[in-house]
Parts: structure tokens; sequence; C-alpha cells
């Protein structure tokens, strides 16, 4: 138990670490973009007829530091800003601040990404332990292709047919905003069904081309199971069809178990394509309109967040593992 | 140093050409065991062959005509034209050479930069391992395709060479962290503690004798991150966060969606299916060509018994 929270304190130490060098990676490529996006905006607030020392202010409640003062003062002011999570002020959403715009798209990316991942993983597990213990007849080739072939195509093409297919070809679908404009926001049913029913295509893109994925791993993970000498034994002993396929895939799930958390992380930035074919308002969607606004607050902010999601996912899945895996318990 | 030399005897280089030539030879029989591997095959080579004589085939400046704005489908337009009347057939195949130069030199890239790093953190260990892994997970962390549109900000993408080595500083990570774990275990084999004793140099073990017994591996990772390569940087484009003016799948793609409403007006559709068909074929002939590799580097697969 002692080592266990000291491995857990030097793993949150180290994430902090890895979010500050993110931190200063974002810090300093805002600072050597061509044209200089903070002197830029500077020069255009004494445009509009800002006194120097005003515009001075307004840059640094943007950027969180002052222009002109020396690099490493306007870099350490930067990451004490970050420290009391204070990201800046947005530059096209004239002052709103940066956390409040991304707190807001994160819980989009987060439905619409978990609701596909969960379905994903149910389906492309199941499709894999079927298609690893049959993999000699027709159904279990069939499976096993469906899987590479879902698994190649690139998620854009996916979202780009499936929005063809659903709505133009065959116009059952919404396309192109979360949710109908026309009804009032709000916890009543016609609202909730139209989120829904805007929700069908992102989650079936995002859930598809990760189908393949799970599907291959698990057939492979349960291969690599049924050679092992414990299987061997399960049939010598004479044990049931069910019984087998159950400690087969007892076992074949834990390495997916680690990927299925790590995924957690990775699908804050995982849903670009799919955000941007819908119009979904997510983080990815937002880090894509920040850079098209030259939006640099929001962009930072953003990455950041992804990035931060991650970290924290890599931390608890590390945990979550050695808590499953009674192998790795110590 | 001269007795040294005369150690490694010529017929241990010549089993190493002849392992060569049957691993050849074992590869052509899995790529043919199977009508589909074939036919991967024949679709790699043939988009192969599209990137490198495609552009040659067209003048640099393509066609427009102003009569023929979203013509349909046609024997002199095959894939119909875009918004200026360029047939949509000259777009997909002088933008080969970008898509496909882009993703192969990502992939190289991403191979060269694991494995070098993974093979000198596996066999030198201490400190040279600890910053290595540090940076690893640095790379492995940072999640990469929002990283690469972080980056479209201040990197110019209007050569292969630069996307590509973008790709593969994105993308080395994973490829670092397998070969350093192979190299760690071989590193303590009977034949590099021999070469260890004759007085070779570190450098010489690493790439003579421990190298070659990861390239298998590596020749594996180099055909998968060519996938990963073509998805991102087409995807880079479709998402307009980079300039356009090159060519590319990408482009078309973003044009067909975001500009001509390829979505909703049928005239425009042409435009927009045929980046996307390219896409499909070229990833259809990929997945069933991996299903060979598979085999030849995966014994384990193989279904005779």
């Amino acid at each position: 138990m002692k080592d266990f929270s000291i491995r857990l304190i030097w793993r949150i130490f180290s994430g902090i670490i890895m979010v500050l060098v993110v931190a200063s990676l974002t810090f300093f490529l805002v600072r050597m973009m061509p044209g200089n996006p903070v002197d830029a905006q500077y020069n255009q607030l004494i445009m509009q007829g800002m006194t120097p020392v005003q515009a001075q202010n307004q840059v640094r409640v943007m950027y969180g530091f002052i222009p002109h003062s020396s690099l490493a003062s306007q870099y350490m002011t930067y990451i004490a800003n970050l420290l009391r999570l204070n990201l800046g002020q947005s530059v096209s959403y004239e002052g709103v601040s940066v956390s409040h715009i991304i707190l807001n798209a994160a819980p989009w990316t987060l439905i619409l990404v978990f609701t596909g991942l969960v379905a994903s993983f149910l389906i492309g597990v199941l499709a894999g332990v079927i298609a690893a213990i049959k993999r000699s007849s027709p159904m279990g080739t069939t499976l096993t292709i469906s899987g590479s072939l879902l698994h190649g195509v690139p998620q854009f093409v996916m979202g780009l047919l499936l929005a063809y297919v659903f709505t133009t070809l065959w116009p059952i679908l919404p396309f192109g905003a979360p949710y109908d404009s026309s009804i009032a926001a709000g916890f009543n049913l016609p609202f909730v069904s139209s989120l829904i029913s805007h929700a069908v295509l992102p989650v079936a893109t995002y859930a598809l081309s990760s189908y393949g994925g799970w599907l291959l791993t698990m057939k492979s993970s349960v291969i690599t199971v049924l050679g092992d000498d414990f299987i061997l034994a399960s049939e010598i002993r004479g044990l049931k069809a069910a019984t087998r396929v159950r400690y087969i895939a007892h076992n074949a799930i834990l390495p997916l178990f680690t990927l299925f958390t790590l995924s957690i992380g990775f699908m804050f930035g995982g849903s670009v394509f799919i955000e941007n074919i819908f119009d979904y308002p997510g983080l990815g969607n937002l880090l894509l309109k920040s850079i098209d606004a030259r939006d640099y607050p929001l962009m930072s902010g953003a990455f950041l967040l992804i990035t931060i999601a991650v970290i924290i996912s890599n931390i608890v899945t590390d945990f979550l593992y050695s808590m499953v895996d009674p192998r790795i318990r110590r | 140093m001269n007795a040294e030399r005369s150690i490694q005897s010529p017929k241990l280089y010549k089993t190493a050409a002849q392992s060569k030539q049957s691993f050849l030879k074992t590869a052509w029989k899995a790529i043919i065991r199977k009508k589909s591997r074939f036919a991967g095959f024949i679709i790699i080579l043939f988009f192969t062959l599209m990137a490198i004589i495609g552009p040659n085939l067209y003048p640099k400046e393509l066609p427009i005509d102003s009569n023929a704005i979203y013509a349909p489908i046609s024997w002199k337009y095959l894939l119909g034209t875009d918004f200026e009347g360029t047939s949509n057939l000259a777009l997909i195949i002088t933008g080969a050479r970008y898509v496909l130069l882009a993703a192969a030199l990502g992939a190289l890239f991403t191979v060269i930069f694991g494995t070098v790093l993974g093979l000198i953190a596996g066999y030198f260990v201490g400190w040279s391992d600890s910053i290595i892994m540090r940076v690893t997970d640095l790379f492995l962390t940072v999640p990469s395709f929002p990283l690469l549109v972080v980056l479209s900000t201040v990197w110019n993408f209007g050569q292969p060479l630069a996307m590509g080595f973008v790709l593969g500083i994105t993308g080395w990570g994973g490829m670092a962290r397998a070969v350093r774990s192979q190299t760690l275990s071989l590193r303590e084999r009977g034949f590099v503690e021999a070469a260890k004793g004759l007085g070779l140099s570190p450098f010489y073990i690493l790439f003579r004798e421990i190298l070659p017994n990861v390239s298998s591996y590596i020749g594996m990772n180099l055909l998968t991150s060519i996938t990963g390569c073509i998805y991102a940087e087409v995807g880079l484009f479709f998402l307009g966060v980079v300039p356009f003016h090159v060519n590319n799948w990408g482009v078309m793609l973003n044009m067909a969606v975001f500009s001509a409403g390829a979505m909703s007006s049928p005239t425009a559709l042409p435009y927009l299916l045929s980046p996307l068909l390219a896409l499909l074929i070229l990833t259809l002939g990929i997945v069933l060509f991996l299903d060979a590799i598979d085999e030849i580097f995966n014994p384990r697969l193989r279904e005779d018994v």
C-alpha cells in the first residue's frame, strides 16, 4: 500500500511536468509564429485607438503575459497564470475566458466519443472472440475481413460516406448541427430526441471506424491465449465449451482493457474529423476554429486540455491495470 | 584489427545473402497464395506507378475549361470535372505523387527515428536510455493528430519532404519503445556477447549484429505507418488547416464538401467521390496486402495445422 501511494505520487508529479512541457511548447510556438500574433494583436489594438498601456493590458489578459517584456519574464507570467488555471482570454469570442469556452466544448466530445467507444468495444470484442475461435470457418473469415476493412477506412472517409448516404441519398437523419435550433433548448422530449437524432451519425462514424481495431486486437489476443497450457488442460479435463470460451475471453481481454482506458484519454482529441464533418461543437472543432480565426490563446487552451486528458487516463490506466491483472499486482 | 576482420568468414556473408533470397521467396509465395493478397499487391503497385509517372502525363498547370464546370461523367472526363472544369481523373493522378511520397517519407522517418533511438536506448542502457525514454514518453503522450494540427500553424507543408518529416517526428514513439525492448532481450544473447568479446565497436554491433534481427519488425512497421501517414496527411488537407498550394486528394475533399456543397448538390458529386474512391481503393489494397505481411512475419497465424 505504501509502495502504491509513492508510485501514484511519482506518476502525478511526472504528469504535471509533462503538462508544463506541453504548455511551454505551445508558448514558444505562438512566439515563434511568422508575423508574431502577440505583437500583431498589440498593434491592432493601438490602431483601434487604445493607448499603449491599455493595449498592453488587453494583450496581457488575452495571452497571459505582457508583450515587449523579456522572453523569460513573459514565460514566467504565462506559467504562473497557468498554475492558477488562468488560460487567458479568447480573441475571437471577445471577453470570454478560454477555460470557460473549452469547458463548454468538452462535454460534447465526451458524450459523442464515449458512446461510440463503448458501442464499438462491446461489439468488436464479441466479434473478435468469434473470429478467433471460428477462424477457419467462412463466418470467422467474414468477420476478420469486415474488421480489417473498417479498420483501414480513414475516419473522415467513413464520416463523409455515412453523411452522404443517410442525409442526401436516403435522407432519414439530420446533418450539420448538434441539435435543431428551432426547438427551445431544455429538458423536454422534442429537444432531447433532436439531440439524439443529430448524434446518431457522428457516434456511428466513431463506432464503425474503431470497431475493426477492437476486433483485430481481440482476435490476436484470443489466438495467443489459445496456445496457453491452461486451455489445453481445461480441454483435457473435459470442461464444457462455454466454460472454456469464458476462460479464454477472460484472459484475452486484459490487454484490451488497457487499450480501452487509454482510448478514453485519446478521445478528447480523437474526434477532430467527426466534429468537423458533422459540425459538432466539441474540442476538436474548437481547435480547428481557433486556428481558422487565429485565436491562439484558445488554440493553446484546447490543445492543453486534450493533452491533460491523455495524461490523466495514462495514470488511471496504469493503476487500474495493476488492480485488474493479478500477475502485475504485487 | 586485421586479425579481427578475418574472423568474419566469407561464409557468413553468403548465408546472409542466401537467407535474404529465401526470405523474398517465402514473401512472394505468401503473396500469391491467395488471390486477394495478389490483388492488394497489384493495387499498391498501380498506385506507386501512378505516383511516379502520373504527373508527367499532364502539363504542369492542368487545363481548365469554363464550359465544362462540374461536367458529368463521360468518355472525355472519366470521373467528371471540378469547379473550374479540370478533369477529376487528372487531379487524382497528379495528386497521387504528393500523397504517396509524403506518406512514404513519413513512414521512413518514423522508422529511422524509432529504430535508431530504440537501438541506442536498449543497447547502452544507463543515462542515454533514461533520456531517450523520457522523450519517448512525451511523444507517446501528446496526442499526435491534434499536435499536427497545431504544428500546421507554423510549419510549411508545401513539400512532401517537409510533411513527411513532421509525420515522422510526431509518430516515432511507439516504434522506439518496441525496438528498445527487442534490443534489451537481444543484447544478452550469445552472438552479441561474442561480438563484444572480439572488441567490435558498439556501433558495428548495433547496426550489423542487432539491427538485422529486428529488421522484420521494422519492415512490417514501415508498411503500417505508411497507411497512418496517408490518413494524417490527407486529413490535414481535408480539414483545411494547411494552405492549399499543392494538388492533393485532401484538398479535393475539402473543396468538394465545404465549397462546392457536394453533399447536397448532385452536380458536384463526382468531385467528392473521386478522391474518396482513390482513398478507398488504396486502403483496400493495403489491407489485402497486409494480410500477406502478417503471415510472413507471424507464423502463428498460419492455419495449415
